[in-house]
């Protein structure tokens, strides 16, 4: 076999393997356009042939793909960039009617030096790969694990954590309240006289004032704290770094904001109000059980002096 | 005190301690020079060890942080293994401050993605390069994948299954001088890979 | 009279691979330090006229070794070797007195020229 033989073989490979081939020059001019690129981009060898690889695709990233390639120039490295970074280098629409899963081609690219006989480097590879079924299988499983774990933490009429989720929560805020000296409140708050709402407007009343109460708490809370939907008409709050008499604070802006809100439900004012219960972290307290029984009693004590005010518990009683 | 032939397993423990401290010795002087800073370099740390104790090799980095990786396949001249590049999540903040392309001075999730692979990039690249010319081989490096984003160490590993089982690692910590950047390259050569690494010892000592 | 040749580096591998670069026919006593501390008793001893010294080492390291040399003015001269090549390497250790530095992995041309440059050996 001679060489020419063999440089020919080698021309065809690099024309028909699937995976797209371009050299470019220090000025990202295109030398070399491989089958992969001509076809999926539809631009031929001939018209991609010495022009910028910008002005052939405007729509590349164009700071971002010099800041990669001028680190292979500097440093004679190569680099390597994932679909997840970008999804793609060279926008190619999806071209398999029937397998294709996503409306582009993701891409994976490696970008390499081409060094001279003194070292130096004037051009670089691009290898361009179609990664579009790695991708989408992938993206496809993180949205529905996301969305499995999502449903099994949270409440699905108000979106708030559910029972379980926020206990299981409240059991590390209260071991860890327990190893260092952070102060930590609970809250465990209840619509008032939430029967009657449901007895005389419906159901569907009583659940626009549950969901409206949780956009209420969600909106007034901090970032960290910790709310959830305890039951019925039961809600629940853990307040990060926060003091009973700061808690307190907190309770009374939302029984304020609460009374002053009414739901709009068939173009009637649902006035209501609500009763909240507060219970500092204590060392006194042997679980997190004992914790929310304190905040409950102090509810209790809310709804015995007459609903629409807040309790502090009292650990010396 | 006096260099014997290679005999001992700790003799080729200590070859390979130095081929790694002269290929990071590269590496860290490609990413000083991006990044404008000063890079202090460490005594590789080179262990032979069973897969399950993985989680030993990464001794600078605490189990309790929370970390970002890549990792990157190699082979070539009978070695091969795979790379790992371990970012503390802590420091992505102040790498960003230096990366002067970008006007973002806190570091969102996109842009700590870019910092991951761009360094992962320079020191995985330069450190298998600086290797295999030692070593007279040249290396194909696979595609990077990101192995997880802010999660523990232990989590990090936790998937690899039985299939290796004596494992070499050479772990390399960089630090940057004056910031709060830590960031841990781990080295994983395959348990095939000893005897080729063991021949090329001895030939380089003979 | 032979030279006094000091070569100190904690890995075996390096200090074989420097011993191994020096010019055959070079008239010299050589002798090991495997960290900066030994480095300090041999050149006390007068064991060092020409120090090979590498950077990265447990117990006292190249930099504290440049340190002491300068501090209590001891009588070496000391061509850096390390793997550490970044510039700001490079001029650390000049500015700390060191007569040169060479990159590793060591090879026989680099030690000679760097040698010769300075008026220790040339064949």
């Amino acid at each position: 076999m001679d060489d020419i033989t063999e440089f020919h073989w080698l021309m065809d490979m690099i024309q028909n393997i699937d995976v797209g081939l371009i050299i470019l020059d220090r000025e990202y001019r295109v030398q070399t356009w491989n089958g992969f690129m001509e076809n999926h981009s539809g631009i031929s060898a001939d018209r991609a042939k010495s022009k910028e690889i910008f002005e052939l695709f405007p729509e590349i990233d164009k700071k971002w793909l010099i800041n990669k390639a001028e680190s292979v120039f500097l440093l004679k490295n190569q680099a390597f960039t994932i679909w997840e970074q970008r999804p793609y280098v060279f926008r190619f629409k999806n071209y398999r009617p029937i397998t294709g899963t996503a409306n582009f081609m993701y891409q994976n690219t490696t970008i390499f030096p081409l060094e001279s006989a003194q070292g130096e480097v004037q051009y670089i590879s691009l290898l361009i790969y179609d990664v579009t079924d790695v991708a989408s299988n992938r993206a496809a499983l993180k949205a529905a694990n996301a969305n499995l774990k999502k449903l099994s933490r949270s409440d699905t009429l108000t979106g708030l954590y559910n029972r379980g989720y926020w206990e299981k929560l409240l059991r590390s805020e209260f071991r860890r309240a327990k190893r260092t000296r952070h102060p930590l409140s609970l809250i465990m708050l209840d619509i008032d006289y939430f029967k009657k709402i449901n007895d005389t407007y419906g159901h569907q009343a009583g659940d626009d004032v549950i969901r409206s109460t949780s956009t209420i708490i969600t909106q007034c809370k901090r970032e960290t704290d910790i709310a959830g939907r305890y039951g019925g008409e039961e809600f629940c709050l853990i307040l990060i770094d926060t003091t009973a008499k700061n808690a307190a604070l907190f309770a009374n802006r939302l029984r304020q904001t609460i009374e002053k809100k009414p739901v709009i439900y068939m173009s009637k004012k649902i006035h209501y109000t609500i009763s909240l219960g507060i219970a500092e972290f204590n060392y006194k307290f042997s679980s997190h059980e004992d914790w929310l029984k304190a905040s409950d009693k102090a509810l209790y004590q809310s709804k015995e002096g007459g609903r629409n005010q807040i309790s502090i518990y009292n650990h010396d009683t | 005190m006096d260099t014997n032939d290679l005999k001992l397993e700790e003799d080729y423990i200590d070859c390979f301690q130095e081929i790694a401290n002269v290929a990071m010795g590269r590496a860290a002087d490609l990413l000083a020079r991006i990044l404008e800073v000063f890079i202090i370099l460490p005594i590789p740390n080179v262990n032979l060890l069973e897969a399950s104790e993985l989680k030993m090799a990464l001794s600078a980095i605490d189990e309790n942080e929370q970390v970002s990786a890549v990792c990157q396949g190699f082979i070539g001249g009978g070695l091969s293994g795979e790379a790992l590049l371990i970012f503390n999540d802590t420091s992505f903040t102040d790498i960003a401050k230096l990366n002067k392309n970008k006007a973002i001075k806190e570091a969102d999730e996109s842009l700590e993605l870019e910092i991951l692979m761009d360094t992962s990039n320079i020191l995985i690249g330069a450190c298998l390069k600086g290797i295999a010319e030692q070593l007279d081989i040249n290396f194909s490096q696979g595609h990077p994948t990101v192995l997880g984003r802010h999660v523990n160490i232990s989590d990090l590993v936790k998937n690899n299954d039985q299939r290796w089982k004596k494992t070499l690692a050479i772990e390399i910590n960089y630090t940057i001088e004056n910031h709060n950047v830590n960031c841990d390259l781990l080295l994983l050569f395959t348990e095939d890979s000893l005897k080729m690494l063991k021949e090329k010892a001895n030939y380089l000592l003979s | 009279m032979s030279t006094n040749v000091l070569i100190c580096d904690d890995s075996g591998f390096a200090r074989k691979q420097m011993s191994k670069a020096l010019p055959e026919g070079w008239d010299i006593e050589i002798s090991f330090a495997t960290n900066g501390q030994e480095a300090i008793t041999a050149i006390e001893e007068g064991k060092a006229n020409i120090m090979f010294l590498d950077l990265t080492m447990p117990v006292m390291d190249g930099y504290q070794v440049l340190e002491q040399i300068k501090k209590c003015d001891l009588p070496s001269m000391v061509i850096v070797v390390s793997g550490d090549i970044q510039p700001e390497a490079v001029d650390r250790v000049k500015k700390m007195g060191a007569l040169d530095f060479i990159k590793k992995p060591i090879d026989r041309e680099k030690t000679k020229q760097v040698l010769a440059a300075y008026g220790i050996y040339s064949d």
